[in-house]
């Protein structure tokens, strides 16, 4: 107990990790019925956890990587160890959690605010930043597992915290069973690597994976086990449908869980025992294939709804889909680096939504363009920076970090990747603008009967200061998290040597994996690295005239005067039923649950439950009712036959000692 | 002079009873008076008993002794006493005529039972055992009203008398095979004849007088019918307090045959698993609350038979600890009933209804209880059944630990039924509020408190026992 306090190191990794476990707990039993006190001490204690990663992040910027443990349980010869992992890659992401989750807390002040639920908002906001920030420098799989696990916990909480609302309970529903699903591959895939590598440990399995050299198919089997997870965290395909109904949470909640930071979480994990999966090149292309997929159904849906919310929920999967590429072919660098700008930008894009959301009481993006959208001025150039990231222009940070996915994405041997992942850069540009044109040049200008008219997000100070404080509440979060998405692909070459120093072994990487196996340093080296600077102009011409393609193409359709706004899929209305209905996979989903789940096992097991087992205990208690009633007939109030049994059985006794 | 100082304890209650005779003589009775007296002389008794509790020695030539294991047991009989004692302010049950000798009778019982642990010769435990067995059946009778009461008098006098029978019969012959009825020479006779089936015979019989007082089956028959005919007083003394020395007696007696006789603890397991499963079962049925008790104390008594024919230290450890959590336990649940029932009227299970809104201590106070009797953690009941089952599960008795749980749930049934009354059940009708004074208030949390502290750390207390079981042989 003493070390924490010795460790300063220790001490904030454990004080800023832990402390928002006990604000939940602190707002749950005692200040429920105080919603102001609630959310100062929650936002109080997020605040600490920031500046403890901040500092964390900056003491240990060029040390080594850390490890603490202590031993948990022995079962058996197996040592079970609890500790923490400090390395770049946990440093990194944790700093990420730590800053957006103040920042959407900050932000939920406002767009909270007067919510029934207030207290409950934050002890479940607490909840989730404790379990995020204990999964991220977790030092072994299982501890990852289990604030996995917790994190999905708070997930479902937040999803459903509308209860009242039919559809929101469903979708917590939705998202947790369809999370399960991934992590029993999750849980599996740790038992096998557990019988056959024997440690859990992250360290050891970066290591030792790469060095021992387990039999490939464990390998293999268990990455993609492990995979599943990833699946389902990262909602990839086929199980990406949760994501999208997640949004029936309120909008902080989306932007800090359901897109900068728990889905992310599967990347993270991927990445996190990146060197692992490269031992593994059929899982690798098992990955890229997925990612892909994912990628490209994810965008195409985001390219016909009008909800805003949907759109960036969409445009997350979509991004995950292009981490989970780039991890898959080898760019360790490129994947986590473009999780780091997508946490920006898309918090950013989510919080700004939130606000029009807040301000018109519609998720329409057409109702709010004709109700004046475009009048509140701060979150309507925010959401436009974003939006550009998310194209990936320059100078914004998304599009540093797409570069080096696509220059990753182009090394690759089959070029078919890298078209793939350039069409889905056109898609991005594409759908993100639409939504942008459509709030910012609505069709047939916008109606003057809004009573919001008159005050837009710069002409704060008419309105009452209650107001002005939620506003304010709400903006200034955005407005950092613009500044960020503008400065934070210019930090690429610091954060590429910060992250790529925990990933060292290159030689041995390679000598390992054969030639097929990409090495990590490597390709970072070759592909990110140099690609957009002094590599090759031509795949810097692509990339940025795919972003630039995608947007001309959503001004054609929505921006310029007379533009029909209805987009070039509502010509072929097939395409975009198929589009508008995710490609029929709910429906696919509902019929298989009907037809395999209900129908098939769950009414087998409900019959066996009613008649096996629920009436085998009714026929336990009737038997032992009933012996009741018949051994209460030994009982009778006559004396004589009483003292007679008596001396029975006294002598029945001493009959059996003398025979 | 050291010689009375052992004798302590008893001389007390002996002067305690000499001062309730001289009571009953007086013309008109003061029952609020006698009560009063009652309460400071058994908590002076408590009190003495406690403070001799560390004495050893011999007394009236050998035949008397004092020592940790006896001592144990009377404090633990002492407690019970102040108990009953304590709840027997509103004695609705008896006429206020024969107050004087209620409280005269619980004393020379008392009295009897502490000189029934101490004795060791076989004589004296004999007359130790007729003497409280007698103060019983006169209390017994005593409750007012119907004529029924009397029959109960009277069936448990005519069964007592019948086990008391067997038990003179069973010393007889251990005083023909043993040539002694000195229990410390027995202990060293016995086992080198135990292969005869006089000395075995002849043991089991004299266990009978014991099995009688704490009713294992087949010596059961009385108890229903008394826990339902007596006042709620008296049942609660005969549950708890005469319980007491039963266990003891049992464990001293067991022990006399060395553990040399297979067949004796064959015997013991039957009679142990039959008790649990006949109490158990039976209770199910029933709707009179102190009935079901009666019934519920026949299986504890064959739990409490598990500890003990383990016939090791450990065992008696268990079943030491046990049978002090059982006071506990049965006296919360008891002492509700009396608190409930204050008119000294036989409760129903459907009359505890809506209890908790009552009296929400009172409730608790039962459910703790309850749950005590039926081994829920963390209370002591839990505790002492893991002891007397690890005890079991020690000499290699797995299926008798298998059928002792088994009877565990099936026993958790009855008693929820009466939790559910307490705290689910609205009541049918209007029912009298509840009076609750300081000093009930006040048992109440001691007893939950004692409760949850025996069945959470149970160290010290296990550590005491052990050391009395030591102190055995």
């Amino acid at each position: 107990m003493g070390a924490i306090f010795r460790d300063p190191v220790l001490f904030a990794t454990v004080l800023g990790a832990n402390l928002p476990f006990f604000t939940m707990a602190v707002i749950l039993i005692f200040t429920r019925h105080n919603p102001r006190l609630s959310s100062q001490l929650s936002v109080g204690s997020i605040a600490v956890s920031a500046v403890c990663a901040i500092s964390l992040l900056a003491k240990l910027f060029f040390a080594p990587a850390l490890q603490y443990q202590t031993l948990w349980f022995v079962s058996g010869k197996l040592n079970i160890v609890f500790g923490y992992y400090l390395d770049p890659l946990s440093l990194l992401m944790l700093t990420i959690v730590g800053i957006i989750a103040c920042l959407v807390q900050i932000y939920s002040l406002g767009y909270m605010a007067g919510d029934p639920g207030y207290s409950r908002y934050y002890a479940f906001q607490s909840l989730f930043a404790w379990a995020m920030m204990n999964m991220v420098i977790a030092g072994s799989m299982l501890q990852l597992f289990i604030f996995w696990e917790m994190v999905g916990l708070a997930s479902y909480f937040l999803i459903g915290f509308y209860y009242e609302k039919w559809s929101a309970s469903q979708a917590g529903k939705k998202a947790f069973v369809m999370n399960r699903v991934g992590d029993v591959g999750f849980f599996l895939g740790l038992i096998l690597l557990l019988l056959g590598f024997g440690n859990l440990g992250i360290p050891e399995l970066n290591h030792a994976a790469s060095t021992h050299g387990l039999s490939q198919g464990l390998l293999t089997a268990s990455a993609l086990l492990i995979f599943c997870g990833v699946i389902g965290k990262s909602a990839q395909f086929p199980l990406l449908t949760w994501l999208p109904d997640a949004m029936e949470g309120p909008t902080p909640v989306s932007a800090l869980l359901h897109s900068a930071t728990m889905v992310a979480a599967g990347v993270y994990m991927f990445s996190r025992i990146f060197p692992f999966f490269s031992g593994s090149h059929d899982a690798m292309q098992f990955a890229l294939v997925i990612g892909t997929v994912t990628m490209l159904l994810s965008s195409s849906m985001a390219m016909v709804t009008y909800d805003l919310k949907q759109v960036w929920a969409y445009s997350t999967v979509s991004q995950l889909g292009y981490m989970v590429m780039a991890l898959a072919s080898g760019g360790y660098f490129a994947g986590v680096f473009h999780l780091t700008t997508h946490a920006g930008f898309k918090a950013l894009l989510f919080l700004c939504s939130g606000i029009f959301i807040h301000e018109f009481h519609t998720n329409d993006m057409r109702i709010i363009g004709k109700q004046g959208g475009r009048k509140l001025k701060i979150p309507m150039v925010c959401i436009t920076v974003g939006a550009l990231a998310l194209a990936g222009v320059f100078p914004f940070s998304g599009f540093f970090s797409k570069e080096a996915i696509l220059s990753v994405l182009a090394a690759q041997p089959n070029k078919i990747w890298f078209a793939a992942g350039l069409f889905g850069a056109v898609l991005t540009a594409y759908y993100s603008f639409r939504l942008i044109f459509h709030i910012l040049l609505p069709m047939g200008g916008i109606e003057e009967k809004h009573h919001h008219d008159d005050h837009g997000g710069s002409s704060h100070e008419h309105e009452e200061e209650h107001h002005g404080y939620i506003f304010w509440a709400m903006a200034i979060p955005v407005m950092i998290l613009a500044g960020v998405s503008l400065v934070l692909g210019f930090a690429e070459h610091p954060l590429e040597h910060f992250i790529m120093r925990s990933v060292n072994v290159p030689g041995e990487l390679a000598a390992h994996g054969g030639a097929a196996l990409q090495t990590v340093a490597h390709v970072a080296a070759e592909g990110a690295g140099h690609a957009h600077e002094s590599g090759s102009p031509m795949l810097l011409i692509l990339g940025v005239s795919a972003g630039l393609l995608g947007i001309f193409v959503a001004w054609l359709e929505y921006g310029r005067k007379g533009a029909s706004r209805k987009g070039f899929l509502s010509h072929v209305p097939a395409i975009w039923k198929l589009f508008d209905l995710r490609w029929f996979m709910d429906v696919f989903y509902r019929k298989g649950l009907d037809t395999f789940m209900y129908a098939g096992l769950t009414s087998l097991f409900t019959l066996n439950d009613r008649r096996i087992i629920d009436g085998g205990i009714d026929g336990i208690c009737i038997f032992t009712e009933g012996s009741g009633r018949l051994f209460s007939f030994l009982q009778s109030g006559m004396l004589q036959f009483n003292l007679l049994l008596m001396v029975l059985c006294a002598g029945a006794a001493v009959l059996y000692f003398v025979i | 002079m050291t010689d009375f100082m052992l004798f302590l304890p008893e001389l007390f209650f002996i002067l305690g009873a000499l001062l309730f005779f001289i009571f009953s003589l007086r013309k008109t009775p003061n029952p609020a008076g006698y009560h009063r007296w009652a309460v400071v002389l058994a908590a002076a008794g408590l009190l003495v008993t406690v403070a001799s509790s560390h004495q050893e020695g011999m007394l009236f030539f050998n035949c008397y002794r004092v020592d940790l294991f006896s001592q144990v047991f009377k404090v633990l009989m002492a407690l019970g006493t102040i108990w009953v004692i304590f709840s027997s302010g509103e004695l609705k049950g008896i006429d206020t005529r024969q107050h004087a000798e209620y409280y005269f009778l619980i004393f020379v019982c008392t009295l009897a039972m502490m000189m029934l642990v101490s004795s060791v010769e076989l004589l004296t435990i004999y007359v130790s055992i007729e003497l409280s067995s007698y103060s019983l059946y006169l209390l017994v009778p005593m409750r007012r009203g119907e004529e029924r009461y009397f029959e109960c008098g009277i069936k448990y006098f005519m069964i007592g008398v019948t086990a008391s029978g067997l038990m003179l019969f069973g010393i007889s012959l251990l005083f023909g095979v043993g040539h002694t009825t000195y229990v410390p020479q027995l202990i060293k006779v016995l086992p080198t004849v135990i292969s005869q089936p006089a000395a075995i015979v002849g043991l089991v019989l004299a266990l009978a007088g014991f099995f009688f007082k704490l009713a294992v089956f087949p010596f059961h028959i009385w108890a229903p019918d008394v826990y339902q005919g007596a006042c709620n007083q008296v049942t609660t003394y005969i549950a708890t307090v005469s319980k007491m020395a039963a266990a003891a007696m049992i464990i001293r007696f067991a022990g006399i045959s060395g553990g040399a006789s297979p067949a004796m603890i064959k015997l013991l397991i039957v009679l142990s698993i039959a008790s649990m499963t006949f109490g158990n079962l039976v209770a199910l049925i029933q709707k009179d609350i102190k009935r079901l008790l009666a019934y519920s104390s026949i299986a504890h008594a064959g739990y409490i038979l598990i500890g003990i024919l383990t016939l090791n230290s450990q065992g008696y450890a268990a079943a030491m600890y046990y049978a002090a959590a059982y006071l506990i336990m049965n006296y919360s649940v008891f002492m509700v009933i009396m608190k409930v029932a204050d008119d000294g009227h036989n409760l129903q299970i459907k009359e505890l209804a809506g209890l908790h809104k009552r009296s929400p201590l009172l409730a608790m106070t039962l459910m703790l209880g309850l749950f005590g009797l039926a081994g829920i953690p963390p209370t002591a009941g839990f505790t002492g059944k893991f002891l007397v089952f690890a005890a079991a599960l020690g000499k290699g008795y797995l299926y008798l630990v298998i059928i002792g749980m088994v009877n565990a749930t099936i026993s958790l049934y009855y008693y929820l039924i009466v939790f559910k009354a307490a705290y689910l059940l609205k009541p049918v009708k209007e029912y009298p509020p509840v009076r609750v004074d300081f000093w009930t208030q006040f048992m109440s949390f001691a007893l939950v408190i004692m409760s949850i502290y025996l069945g959470v750390f149970p160290d010290r207390f296990l550590s005491l026992t052990e050391a009395a079981a030591r102190s055995l042989f």
